[in-house]
């Protein structure tokens, strides 16, 4: 290992850290609202276009939301300014236990292995939601 | 040797700076969120780490070969420079669909591809684990004809650094008879897209002409914008999980399979291939999405879902698959 090389590596760390403080800086990341009912209800339709979408649940946070269509729960969370989507058995949603007010949901995905899912005051989980067919 | 690709990484940078600058003055609809920008730039630098432990083999492999070669072909001449920058241009487009159509090689692609965002940051997102399966092994003919080595590195550099740009949702369309030859950003977008009819689409390097022949071209449609990222998007911004997910889900796969039959699907078949069916290909994707009367966008509801599309009424695919592009 050259000192030119250890220059030219500690060079691209220190590029790294300003590109994305600056990034960070200028703020123009996707504009992602909180999700009513309507939105979350499309976003569940477009990641999940096979499925019929009964009545949504949508997180007391606005970053995420569930439907279910007959034994599966469809969800969709927000990590960044981007949505991830997943299905599930509604049995495994079930099992999930809330802590404090949220609920973390194992998905047993390795590319996703969690969400969270916020809850009101009082929420009941499972969400009480009606099943779509399919 | 001259790397082009160090001496294009400081106007790399100046360029990501101008993307983010122009995005703040609002004159471009380019988006960087901080934490994917870091996972994207971090994957830059590693792949650069990564690829000095296999650099060794595969340039000795390249000599092995050239000292076996057909012809010898100097690297002084004009000529030769032509040839190669088609000929390693058409090796790119094969290397680039053979990493997204079957899983091993695509395990080492998917980091490319798995942020949400299009922006130059996406550009720099490269592979840690390439020089592992073995994709280099496909630039050894070019050796074999009589390319001296150090030309095909140098080529295979420049064809880097001409993907660079692209990576860009700045430049809307170009002049038609430079989107009809060359790969632009147009084009790119369309391969960087999870929509189900983009799906597998434009795998060219610098000239789009392979895929127009080979019948993998898809145009984009403005209609239908492009929303980025894989099929399953990754539910966080853990570095390692971007660069292993994949190899990880194959190895699960792998522990699981029941036959020679099933272990050889999970790795040589396409990404989502299982043996009862239960995933989806991307031909199975696109084919759904062609029977589909009407599909739901989310940015008609979702305002900037899609990078800069505020609204947009749903829209109806038009015409079959085959319409859209698998060769």
């Amino acid at each position: 290992m050259t000192p030119a090389f250890l220059l030219q590596t500690l060079a691209s760390f220190v590029a790294i850290l300003l590109l994305v403080a600056l990034a960070a800086w200028a703020r123009i990341a996707r504009p992602t609202p909180v999700l009513d009912e309507d939105t979350a209800r499309a976003l569940i339709a477009e990641e999940f276009p096979d499925h019929r979408i009964g009545p949504v649940w949508v997180a007391d946070d606005g970053a995420a939301a569930i439907a279910r269509s007959r034994d599966e729960a469809l969800i969709v969370y927000r990590a960044g300014d981007g949505y991830v989507a997943r299905s599930l058995s509604w049995s495994r949603l079930a099992e999930a236990k809330a802590s404090g007010a949220a609920v973390a949901l194992k998905l047993g995905d390795i590319t996703a292995p969690r969400a969270r899912f916020a809850l009101a005051e009082g929420a009941i989980w499972p969400p009480a939601i009606g099943e779509a067919g399919r | 040797m001259i790397d082009p690709v160090t001496l294009a990484t400081p106007f790399f940078i100046l360029a990501v700076i101008l993307e983010i600058v122009l995005s703040k003055l609002g004159k471009t609809r380019t988006r960087y969120e901080g934490k994917d920008t870091l996972v994207s730039l971090s994957l830059g630098l590693g792949s650069t780490l990564a690829g000095l432990l296999t650099a060794g083999v595969v340039f000795a492999a390249s000599l092995w070969v050239y000292q076996h070669r057909i012809f010898t072909i100097p690297m002084t001449a004009w000529w030769a420079w032509a040839a190669i920058f088609f000929l390693e241009d058409l090796t790119y487009y094969g290397f680039h669909r053979i990493s997204h159509e079957r899983r091993v090689w695509w395990a080492a692609h998917v980091n490319h591809h798995s942020s949400q965002h299009y922006n130059l940051s996406t550009a720099l997102r490269q592979t840690w684990t390439g020089g592992l399966n073995g994709t280099w092994l496909l630039w050894l003919p070019l050796a074999f004809l009589g390319f001296p080595p150090p030309m095909i590195a140098i080529e295979k550099s420049i064809s880097l650094v001409y993907q660079f740009w692209i990576h860009t949702e700045a430049i809307r369309r170009l002049p038609a008879p430079i989107e009809a030859v060359f790969n632009t950003p147009s084009h790119h977008r369309v391969h960087h897209a999870r929509n189900p009819r983009y799906l597998d689409s434009n795998y060219a390097g610098i000239l789009i002409i392979w895929d127009r022949l080979f019948g993998t071209f898809v145009a984009e449609d403005e209609v239908e914008p492009p929303r980025y990222g894989i099929v399953k998007n990754l539910g966080d911004f853990n570095i390692l999980r971007a660069v292993f997910h994949e190899w990880a889900a194959i190895g699960q796969d792998l522990w699981r399979s029941r036959s020679l039959r099933e272990a050889a699907g999970y790795l040589f078949g396409p990404p989502g291939w299982s043996p009862d069916g239960s995933r989806q290909t991307s031909t199975q994707l696109k084919a759904a999405w062609a029977r589909r009367p009407s599909p739901v966008t989310a940015s008609a509801v979702v305002p900037g879902l899609v990078p800069g599309i505020q609204s947009q009424a749903a829209t109806a695919p038009t015409g079959g698959s085959s319409a859209q592009g698998r060769g």
